[in-house]
């Protein structure tokens, strides 16, 4: 069986350019996408060849997001802060400027005032307590007339991220480790830390544009970050399962060809995959509320980079690896 | 044709699944969580009483699980003094106590009723300080043995709070109280000087708490007092209230985004992969229900970023699908019979499909064991999903891809696949 199997795989790269060749000639020719998976090798983009553009890249976004860090840092949320959140329905449609008047009398002026709706407003305020709120509301709605109950109110203790934040790090460093281990298990320790720097990769990209954008910050971020580390990954695993198949198979050819044979054979997959996990993804992103939106936009860039970098960083990567260390043809 | 009834059976059992599934979304619906349907959240952290240094780090405090587990129990017997239906006390990982109460009108009071740590202690003022400040002797007697609280009033319309003792608190108060005639007794309620009356005579089963300002807040009182002091003291770490609008508001929204981009992802597979593409339909349809009917079933509530990972898993319940279809239409390009090819596509995708969700899988597993709120229900519903969408792609649409894959309509057509002449006549 393994035998049988062998034999058409070995020289599957010259079948297959008599496979296209005898595909063109086909009659019923009106070959739509189909065409273009069907022939093997037909696809050969050299990823390999051009890693140097792809580090180049990905270098540029991750270093503007570090001079954004340094020039206006991360757009942190409540949840982060410390303080107060009420989201309010007023009887009339309040201009901004006449809502920061009425705030500054109540002796809040400096917080941030945030329009839902030409007759809703958010109101961001250092922490305050029972009191306080109750004297901003009152006076609020002796000018405007506001609708209770307030459609949100939020109140955080400042300090409280610290744990949010501490549990995370511990979640992440868990989800490497046990990732690394399997990765390891399954494939080989340099797949592994490929895979582990192809994480890295994303996380510091979804970092990056969440410092440019300037979205906030809050602990749905984190709980993107954390799904991009489990989900981003599956594309690069993908292309490293194709690797593993054909360095078993192809004793032969150059490691940089395999990679880049594999890279191509599974490029539709990596592109459809991206496409249905990014249509609902989309759809959120323009229907959504705020919260959702603040979860597809992290998921968006997040699933973005992940493709991108299963085939432009993690699998150069391999190939670095192997020149470095050879285990398999140079 | 042993094959042949081991896929008939699975695709039995799979019904009869799904048939279970459906009946428990009808019988049992999906709870909403509070974001979805309006709500108060309260998170509080535990910290030890009487400690004064007072240490932030979260799981530091020296608390005891033990200790976080009955303030849970008491905290829920307020709420139900209180009369809000459905709350859900629980801890979190790092011993926080979350609350959730659903539709309350005036959350304030419930934060204040749940959170107040309701120590009362009897104590002997011994003379006075220099600021003027009561000096208090040692604690005698704590609010722990009282049978009874209740507000009213007393006999010049000041508000009150009676309690009575039980017969063990009775004997202490009669003793404290016969030894310290002429002296002042404090009545101190979480740390905060009530009332001093003169002790005149010996008491024995009953007294009041007196410089109460409301009614309200005696019955407050009263009711915390009934329930019980808290064997810890809670700070009060977040306190959201999401009004009903809102939550209806996300609820259509995230119900919307899912039904936009579930059609995106049919048309796509269609147009990709014609008859395997309905297919892989037909197991994204079986894998929503067996999503909810798990959901139902559990009783999860469903919350915001829930549906949020339900979204995301839409997408990684197709990619199997696709993993396994460009397989097999690799395979027959490569000019191998229909049955050949299914069999290697199936088994060649296995190793990847397992591969990329184990790994999704470990982080879904570390961000809900250590994750707090809407991490945690975002990594359970991500965990479920994955386990779903795989038991439908490799277990379901395996079995029907093989018991379809000898009959006619398993056509290269319906397979997407355009073979060159040569081919279809080996093919037929």
């Amino acid at each position: 069986m393994a035998k049988a199997k062998k034999i058409p795989k070995k020289t599957s790269k010259k079948a297959s350019k008599k496979l296209t060749l005898e595909k063109k000639v086909t009659p019923e020719g009106k070959v739509i996408s189909e065409g273009k998976i069907a022939p093997e090798k037909s696809y050969k983009f050299d990823f390999m060849g051009k890693r140097k553009i792809w580090f180049i890249i990905s270098s540029i976004i991750i270093l503007t997001g570090v001079v954004f860090y340094f020039v206006r840092g991360f757009n942190f949320g409540i949840d982060f802060l410390g303080g107060n959140l009420m989201e309010i329905q007023f009887k009339e449609e309040v201009n901004i400027s006449e809502l920061r008047k009425v705030m500054e009398k109540t002796g809040y002026g400096n917080s941030i005032l945030q329009s839902t709706a030409p007759d809703q407003y958010i109101i961001r305020t250092v922490p305050i307590d029972s009191s306080q709120k109750a004297t901003i509301l009152d006076s609020l709605d002796k000018e405007f007339g506001i609708y209770r109950p307030l459609i949100q109110d939020r109140e955080v203790a400042p300090g409280f991220s610290r744990q949010i934040i501490r549990y995370a790090l511990i979640a992440v460093a868990i989800s490497i480790a046990a990732i690394l281990i399997y990765v390891w298990i399954r494939f080989e320790v340099r797949f592994a830390i490929a895979a582990i720097l192809e994480l890295v990769h994303d996380i510091l990209i979804v970092l990056s544009l969440y410092l440019i954008t300037f979205r906030e910050f809050n602990s749905t971020t984190v709980a993107v970050l954390l799904t991009i580390l489990g989900y981003s990954l599956s594309d690069g695993i993908v292309i490293f399962d194709r690797v593993r198949e054909e360095v078993r198979l192809d004793k032969r050819s150059k490691f940089s060809d395999i990679v880049n044979y594999s890279i191509n054979k599974t490029l539709t997959r990596t592109m459809s995959t991206s496409a249905t996990t990014l249509f609902p993804v989309i759809a959120l992103l323009i229907l959504g509320s705020q919260t959702l939106q603040d979860f597809a936009f992290g998921l968006f860039v997040g699933v973005i980079s992940g493709s991108y970098s299963s085939i432009f960083i993690g699998s150069p990567l391999l190939v670095i690896f192997n020149n470095k260390f050879p285990k398999y043809k140079k | 044709m042993k094959q042949k009834k081991i896929n008939i059976a699975t695709i039995l059992i799979s019904v009869i699944l799904l048939g279970l599934c459906i009946w428990s979304i009808l019988k049992f619906p999906v709870k909403l969580g509070l974001d979805l349907k309006g709500g108060t959240q309260v998170i509080l952290k535990a910290t030890q009483i009487e400690k004064e240094t007072q240490d932030q780090e979260g799981s530091d405090t020296g608390v005891t699980s033990e200790a976080v587990d009955k303030a849970r129990l008491i905290i829920l017997n307020r709420i139900d003094k209180l009369g809000i239906s459905e709350p859900l006390v629980t801890k979190d990982y790092s011993n926080n106590i979350v609350v959730q109460l659903p539709g309350v009108d005036d959350p304030q009071r419930a934060v204040e009723v749940i959170g107040k740590t309701a120590q009362l202690e009897f104590r002997i003022v011994e003379g006075v300080d220099e600021n003027g400040n009561p000096k208090l002797g040692p604690v005698l007697l704590t609010g722990d043995k009282l049978t009874n609280a209740k507000a009213g009033y007393d006999n010049n319309g000041q508000v009150i709070v009676q309690f009575s003792f039980n017969a063990e608190g009775a004997k202490i108060f009669e003793k404290i109280t016969s030894e310290n005639i002429g002296r002042q007794l404090a009545i101190v309620l979480d740390g905060e000087i009530k009332s001093a009356p003169v002790i005149r005579s010996k008491i024995s089963s009953e007294g009041v708490i007196e410089g109460i300002g409301s009614l309200e807040e005696a019955k407050d009182i009263a009711l915390v007092l009934q329930t019980g002091a808290l064997p810890v003291n809670l700070e009060i770490q977040e306190v959201r209230t999401i009004g009903p609008t809102l939550g209806q508001d996300s609820l259509r929204e995230s119900l919307l985004a899912g039904a936009i981009g579930f059609i995106l992802i049919a048309i796509f597979m269609f147009v990709l992969y014609r008859g395997l593409g309905l297919i892989s339909i037909l197991g994204l349809i079986c894998y929503v229900i067996y999503f909810w009917g798990i959901l139902s079933i559990l009783k999860t509530p469903l919350t915001l970023p829930g549906i949020a990972g339900v979204i995301l898993t839409l997408g990684i319940a197709v990619d199997a699908n696709v993993l396994i279809f460009t397989r097999i239409k690799e395979e027959m390009l490569k000019g191998k019979t229909k049955i050949v090819s299914f069999r290697e596509g199936f088994k060649n995708a296995l190793k990847a499909i397992i591969d990329s969700n184990v790994t999704t899988l470990i982080t879904a597993a570390a961000l809900y064991r250590f994750g707090t709120g809407p991490v945690r229900g975002f990594a359970f519903t991500l965990g479920i999903g994955i386990l779903m969408s795989m038991f439908t792609a490799i277990v379901f649409v395996r079995s029907i891809l093989f018991l379809m894959v000898d009959t006619k309509v398993m056509s290269p057509k319906f397979i997407g696949v355009k073979l060159s002449t040569k081919e279809l006549i080996k093919e037929k």
